[in-house]
């Protein structure tokens, strides 16, 4: 027995080190409970788990992804906001006022919002904001309509465009949106790793890869908020230990793509609360055609894949019944979503007799689909080319990670791959990825990936940019609807509506946040995994 | 000090092959780091300018010698995606996989051997061929996997160690352990069973040897023989193999890092070969190259203090 006292010594040593250092630095929240737990109580903290770290944290220079929003929007605040009927709103802005023709927008600022290092937001600074987004190497293509930035008082510019644009204010929505102070804009390096803006949240600490915390801005200009005293990022890239770790208590919320956690989660609502996402925001889970090269440049092939496509075998299989079969862009809780035109249903004959009609012609069907290698996307795939083989149609999986997978989107060297898209708050969100504008030959950049190039498309889309009445939007937009239907550029499969938000149940106020001029926000923007505003979030202590 | 400058050289010589092999095979790879910058709306113009602002329209030669001229100067080059210095960029994570690494060298260790003498004392008995079984079992358990139960166990059922993230000892010594726990357990459990059967083998080998038999005969204690006489020459393999597994224990730590939420050099390196981040996967690969021959020409030196036969040779 004497020969285990040393490693038993040692254990004991250790435990008794940890239970004697005490509180872990993560702390729980310090505040004290809300009297009430269904009113909002200032104080705590948040510890919330993401899946990535963000490349950088400047608006103007790195790229954003869902979770650089969700780190960055603490801190850094934009000029415009979404409600939670879908249009925009001003935030930063105090109004943003197009002319008749909807070419030029004048932007006022409000009176009173200072960044956190003391400099009072100006016209000047929103001027020169949007003028370093235009020139940004990330922009050119969605700022191609952007002509000039004026000031035209010190608190308002006048942004003139090369073509009127109705839906401009939703891209401000955005990372081009988001304000920044003038050092922000001359030492672009310093602002990727400390970001200073205007929000509810000031930088405290950032390790790249671990974590990221924020602390209550007292002088916030909107009176009375946040909550919460402090907010601590975890970069958690496993999505089963970011799972055990919500249970283990180390953090209090997290995002999830995965459908088991929701369905684990959701049906413990004593404990957990879960927030997905609904309407323009879902994104829509496809299989991206190359249009421009063969097989899939002829229509009959694009649409016997769509026919051969069993949309509700895959909602089963793939999304425990989750989530709802896409018949286009759009699901169908939006007010832009139309079903004119019938997207092409599943029958295996007709899938058939389509596929025997240019074998005849042309010989057999071949061609190969591009796949991520994790499980589940491969999964996926091998059902879709189970199905189609079905219907006489030999398909060829391979295996690319995400960089090559998009490089060879971008350039056409693919035939078919696995995409999620469609994801944007108004339906011209997608003119650069639809229009033939923007559509190139095999081997150059082309930001319209399929290559798809129709004349009806690109009018409704150049429509619905154009037109201020919503009604002719609407009719734009389900033309839009009725060509994707009708020539398949895109086979849909569904709305992934499984991009979620899990909290404990001490956590409240996610996805129920008020704008600036009193109307109910957008609950949950952004794919894969949602974010959300934090300045209205608050914690009971359970 | 000859020994030291052979080994020098042959260090510049391992720099040398394995830092051109790695440039040679991430730049293979399809893609390049624009598009991860640029993002997927970026227009050509704007990716042709970054890739001449970066230098990545050079041919693959030129940017090797580049690169390679400025480590000579000292300069490990910016990372392409978070524009920090590539040498900033591993000592921040340095610490972390260091922990690590000699944490889970730590528990494999101190655990191996104790089970590799307890199974050699009754070879072939009930416990050895239980400590055996042990081993198996843990050998043919996936990391992972280990990890993942490990979690559901101390972390999720129990709740004695956190069951990720990482606390810098900086910043707290008590907390820093507990974070680094779990991961060093599950990093060295499969160390473990290689470390306790080598051990076994040895010692069983040793224990046969006629020195022992006389020092049986003397009337030695049965654990003086095998704690002060056994267990010192039957360690050779354990030493050999703790400095060789550097190189799977780094490996698992690229998994572990993952699992675990744990900002060390692994990580780092998987992140930067995804996004295809050259100059930091060049500096983690000299990095993790000069630390594999460091140790192996420690584990040089260790042979010598452990068996006076290899210093008098």
């Amino acid at each position: 027995m004497k020969r285990w006292k040393t490693p038993l010594a040692l254990a004991l040593a250790v435990m008794t080190l940890v239970a004697c250092s005490g509180e872990r630095p993560t702390a729980e929240p310090a505040g004290e409970a809300p009297a009430d737990s269904s009113s909002p109580k200032a104080g705590g903290r948040l510890v919330y788990g993401l899946s990535a770290d963000a490349n950088g944290l400047n608006p103007v220079t790195d790229q954003f992804a869902a979770q650089s929003y969700s780190m960055v929007t603490t801190i850094i605040e934009p000029l415009v906001s979404v409600d939670a009927a879908g249009d925009w709103k001003p935030y930063l802005a105090e109004s943003l006022t197009p002319n008749d023709a909807y070419d030029e927008w004048a932007i006022k600022v409000r009176e009173g919002i200072s960044f956190h290092d003391g400099i009072a937001l100006t016209g000047d600074i929103v001027k020169a904001n949007l003028e370093a987004q235009k020139a940004s190497p990330l922009n050119t293509a969605v700022f191609q309509p952007l002509d000039s930035v004026e000031l035209t008082d010190p608190m308002t510019v006048t942004v003139k465009l090369k073509q009127p644009w109705v839906a401009f204010p939703y891209y401000l929505a955005a990372q081009v949106g988001m304000i920044v102070p003038p050092s922000s804009l001359t030492d672009p390096r310093t602002a990727s790793l400390k970001p200073v803006g205007t929000g509810p949240f000031m930088f405290k600490e950032y390790v790249p890869d671990s974590r990221m915390v924020v602390t209550k801005n007292p002088r916030y200009w909107r009176e009375g908020l946040p909550y919460l005293d402090e907010v601590e990022f975890r970069i958690l890239p496993d999505s089963q230990t970011r799972a055990q770790t919500l249970e283990a208590g180390g953090i209090d919320a997290m995002g999830t793509t995965r459908d088991e956690d929701i369905t684990k989660y959701g049906g413990q609502k004593d404990a957990y609360a879960v927030y997905r996402t609904q309407g323009m925001p879902v994104p829509e889970y496809t299989f991206m055609l190359n249009t421009a090269v063969p097989p899939l440049d002829d229509v009959r092939v694009r649409r016997a894949l769509a026919h051969a496509t069993d949309r509700a075998a895959v909602v089963s299989t793939l999304r425990g019944g989750l989530t709802e079969p896409a018949d286009g862009p759009w699901p169908k809780d939006s007010k832009w979503y139309s079903d004119q035109g019938g997207y092409p249903d599943y029958d295996l004959a007709k899938a058939t007799a389509l596929v025997k009609e240019v074998e005849a012609e042309k010989g057999p069907i071949k061609f190969e689909v591009i796949s991520t290698p994790d499980p589940n996307t491969m999964q996926g795939v091998e059902l879709a080319q189970d199905m189609w083989r079905k219907a006489g149609i030999d398909v060829t999986i391979k295996q690319a990670d995400q960089p090559d997978l998009i490089n060879r989107a971008v350039v056409g060297n693919y035939q078919a791959t696995v995409w999620t898209a469609f994801s944007s708050s108004d339906p011209d969100g997608e003119y650069i990825w639809l229009h033939q504008a923007y559509a190139q030959p095999v081997g150059n950049v082309s930001l319209n990936f399929t290559r798809f190039k129709d004349e009806r498309l690109s009018k409704a889309l150049d429509a619905g940019r154009m037109s201020p009445d919503e009604a002719t939007r609407k009719k734009a937009y389900a033309t839009v609807q009725e060509r994707l239907r009708d020539q398949v550029p895109y086979v849909f499969l569904d709305h992934l509506t499984t991009g979620a938000i899990i909290t404990r149940a001490k956590v409240r106020g996610i996805g129920e946040q008020l704008l600036p001029d009193g109307e109910k926000g957008l609950p949950l923007t952004g794919s894969p995994i949602p974010y959300h505003p934090f300045s209205q979030i608050w914690v009971t202590k359970q | 000090m000859i020994l030291a400058v052979n080994r020098l050289i042959r260090l510049m010589v391992v720099l040398l092959v394995v830092t051109f092999l790695s440039y040679l095979l991430l730049n293979f790879l399809p893609g390049d780091p624009v598009t991860q910058i640029l993002g997927i709306s970026a227009t050509e113009e704007a990716r042709a300018q970054l890739r001449a602002d970066m230098g990545l329209d050079q041919p693959l030669m030129v940017r090797y010698a580049d690169w390679l001229g400025g480590l000579l100067t000292g300069d490990w080059g910016t990372s392409y995606i978070s524009r920090v210095p590539v040498a900033d960029e591993l000592i921040e994570r340095l610490p972390v996989t260091l922990e690590l690494l000699v944490a889970a060298q730590l528990v494999a260790l101190g655990l191996a051997i104790p089970v590799g003498v307890a199974a050699a004392r009754r070879a072939g008995g009930a416990l050895d061929q239980a400590l055996t079984a042990m081993s198996f079992a843990l050998l043919s358990t996936p990391v992972f996997v280990l990890g993942v139960l490990l979690i559901l166990v101390f972390a999720v059922t129990w709740q004695i160690v956190p069951a990720t993230g990482w606390t810098p000892i900086s910043v707290d010594l008590g907390w820093n352990l507990t974070s680094v726990l779990l991961p060093a357990v599950t990093l060295g459990c499969g160390q473990l069973a290689v470390y306790a059967r080598l051990l076994r083998a040895d010692l069983i080998a040793t224990l046969q040897e006629d020195y022992i038999t006389l020092a049986r005969a003397r009337g030695l204690s049965p654990r003086r023989i095998l704690w002060r006489h056994a267990l010192r020459p039957s360690a050779i393999s354990l030493i050999t193999a703790v400095g060789l597994n550097l190189g799977a224990l780094i490996g698992g730590t690229v998994i572990i890092e993952t699992l675990f939420g744990l900002p060390g050099i692994g990580r780092l390196i998987v992140d930067s070969i995804f996004s295809r981040d050259y100059l930091t996967v060049q500096g983690g690969v000299v990095l993790i190259s000069v630390g594999y021959v460091l140790v192996n020409f420690l584990v040089d030196v260790v042979y010598a203090v452990v068996d006076p036969r290899i210093r008098r040779a």
